[in-house]
């Protein structure tokens, strides 16, 4: 039996616009700052997986493990090529610890790397122009943008709970706040809530600095097993458990690019990540309140209210109060987001649900400078993927 | 009436075929419905995705005219081009939760943006979006009040 899969090495490259960079140099940089942490070289490991989207790179593929090997050290090691969406690291992950915990490897890398197109994510080609593709369907029928999708979702919660304007941009400043001394976040200047509010209105009720933008990023890990990662002689942080999940029958959340739902009652909203949570927990034997730092994807001010009450940290409509009274701060009762979240990053896709694994093992390794959770001992990660793609991810010192 | 909505059949001009179907009593939103589970969904389907449902035998169903409006928002920016529309100014969508346990985005339409509220009655409608090549109008699907005095079922 497996003893354990472990985190040996974390880095990533700073986030921001790179248009003088490949895609694949900034995949090659992260990769190397994931292999000095750990301590090796591109020998050190025994295959790679590439986190890909459809943004660039791989012959049209998305990043690829091949092209990265082939540009630096070919050596006919095992490479796996996954999608996943904006998930895709989070399933990448969960491919590299299944090479492990099963014996076959000793030691195998993550990467997530993208550079994105500006402005709203256009219409991937390859679908028919008919009701068959619903990305056609939301654009020519009411022209819905993704902002869009999310601002329904908070529109609801204000009528749900009476969620303010402040509380909403609140979750924004927070962000920004962690953000100012993480040397990777895109967006480290500090906001107030009026600077949010002032900011242009994108869909009601939702500002453009409540929205996260996209950008261009990469990230990579080493995952070994305990003989692999005692090798390196870094901390131990221990992959206690990982999972991913789809979309169940039911689901009340408006998934993009949808233009309908058949919603039944006692269903979990958002259940590709509600499910993949519960069981990343239940592998990692650990409960809500054993986690001192939760990475979860904030697409928008929104989810940073939402998520916390779906996984179960609070009861629905406590939020508001918790991030109104610095209770998600970094050193309050759950430190949400201390890397700054996605609205400090930019999304870059593919690359952050592994920056967010990055993020936990800095924390767990107590090496997060200037945004340094105290005494963090368990971190764990949530990520929602287009189409009805979730991951967790819940890591141990 | 409102303006938005067409006086005869001729006018029926869908921007995709296959969401609405015109009718004697106007426009309805066309789905499926699952002959086993009798689950509904919107659009049309060639399969029951109830996974508690071993039936694979669906039919042609409408919508119910009236729903409660669950969520909108105002879009404050345009779209990408694939949404053509000739006037475009900020404008609403919603999300209408009809009876049959299904929840539809659309435009709103013949309702001030400041009066939009969660919780009403609205009814399918159809909103201008541009005159195709033959100009002739083309239109989408949208909700509108059920104050607004759209014929009732």
């Amino acid at each position: 039996m497996s003893e354990g899969v472990y985190v040996a090495g974390a880095g990533a490259i700073p986030w921001g616009k790179r248009p003088e960079t490949t895609q694949l140099a900034m995949a090659i940089e992260a990769l190397n700052a994931a292999f000095l942490d750990a301590g090796i070289g591109w020998e050190g490991i025994e295959g790679l997986v590439a986190a890909s989207s459809r943004f660039e790179g791989g012959m049209g593929w998305g990043l690829h493990a091949n092209e990265i090997l082939q540009a630096v050290s070919e050596r006919a090691i095992s490479c796996i090529n996954v999608g996943g969406a904006c998930a895709a690291g989070a399933i990448a992950f969960n491919t590299a610890y299944s090479m492990i915990a099963s014996g076959q490897h000793d030691s195998v890398a993550v990467i997530g790397a993208e550079r994105m197109p500006k402005g709203f994510i256009p219409r991937p080609p390859g679908s028919q122009d008919d009701i068959s593709d619903s990305d056609f369907l939301r654009w020519v029928t009411m022209g819905a943008t993704n902002p869009a999708y999310w601002a329904l979702e908070a529109q609801r919660r204000r009528y749900d709970f009476g969620t303010s304007d402040e509380t909403l941009a609140r979750a924004s400043v927070l962000m920004r706040s962690n953000a100012a001394a993480n040397p990777y976040a895109r967006f480290r200047d500090p906001l107030t809530i009026e600077e949010v509010l002032a900011s242009p209105m994108v869909a009601d009720p939702l500002h453009l600095l409540q929205i996260c933008p996209v950008s261009d990023g990469a990230a990579a890990v080493v995952l070994g097993s305990r003989k692999f990662a005692e090798g390196t002689g870094r901390p131990l942080v221990e992959v206690a458990g990982c999972a991913i999940g789809s979309g169940q029958f039911g689901d009340p959340a408006r998934r993009i690019p949808t233009i309908s739902n058949t919603v039944l009652e006692g269903v979990a909203h958002t259940s590709e990540v509600t499910t993949s949570v519960k069981r990343a927990m239940e592998m990692a034997s650990v409960d809500l309140p054993d986690i001192d730092v939760l990475e979860m994807a904030d697409n928008t001010s929104w989810h940073l209210l939402a998520w916390p009450e779906l996984f179960g940290f609070v009861e629905p409509g406590q939020s508001d109060w918790m991030i109104n009274n610095g209770r998600f701060a970094i050193n309050g009762d759950l430190a949400l987001n201390p890397s700054g979240g996605f609205l400090s990053f930019g999304e870059a896709t593919t690359a952050q649900a592994v920056l967010q694994v990055c993020e936990l093992v800095w924390q767990l390794r107590g090496e997060a400078v200037g945004r340094q959770v105290t005494g963090a001992r368990v971190g764990m990660s949530a990520v929602l993927g287009l189409a009805g793609n979730g991951g967790s991810i819940v890591l141990k010192r | 009436m409102t303006g938005d909505m067409p006086s005869t059949l001729e006018a029926f001009n869908p921007v995709v075929e296959g969401l609405m179907v015109q009718t004697e009593a106007g426009p309805r939103l066309m789905g499926t419905r699952c002959l086993g589970c009798h689950m509904t969904y919107f659009p049309s389907s060639t399969t029951c995705r109830n996974p508690a449902c071993g039936s694979d035998t669906v039919e042609s169903t409408q919508l119910s005219l009236v729903g409660t409006l669950y969520s909108y928002t105002v879009q404050h920016y345009q779209p990408p081009p694939l949404f053509r529309n000739d006037d475009w100014q900020p404008y609403a969508i919603g999300v209408v939760e009809f009876p049959e346990k299904v929840r539809v985005m659309g435009m709103l339409s013949g309702i001030a943006l400041d009066d939009i509220a969660i919780g009403e009655r609205y009814v399918l409608a159809l909103s201008d979006l541009v005159k195709d090549a033959d100009g002739k109008q083309v239109h989408t699907h949208a909700f509108t009040p059920e104050s607004q005095g759209t014929p009732s079922e």
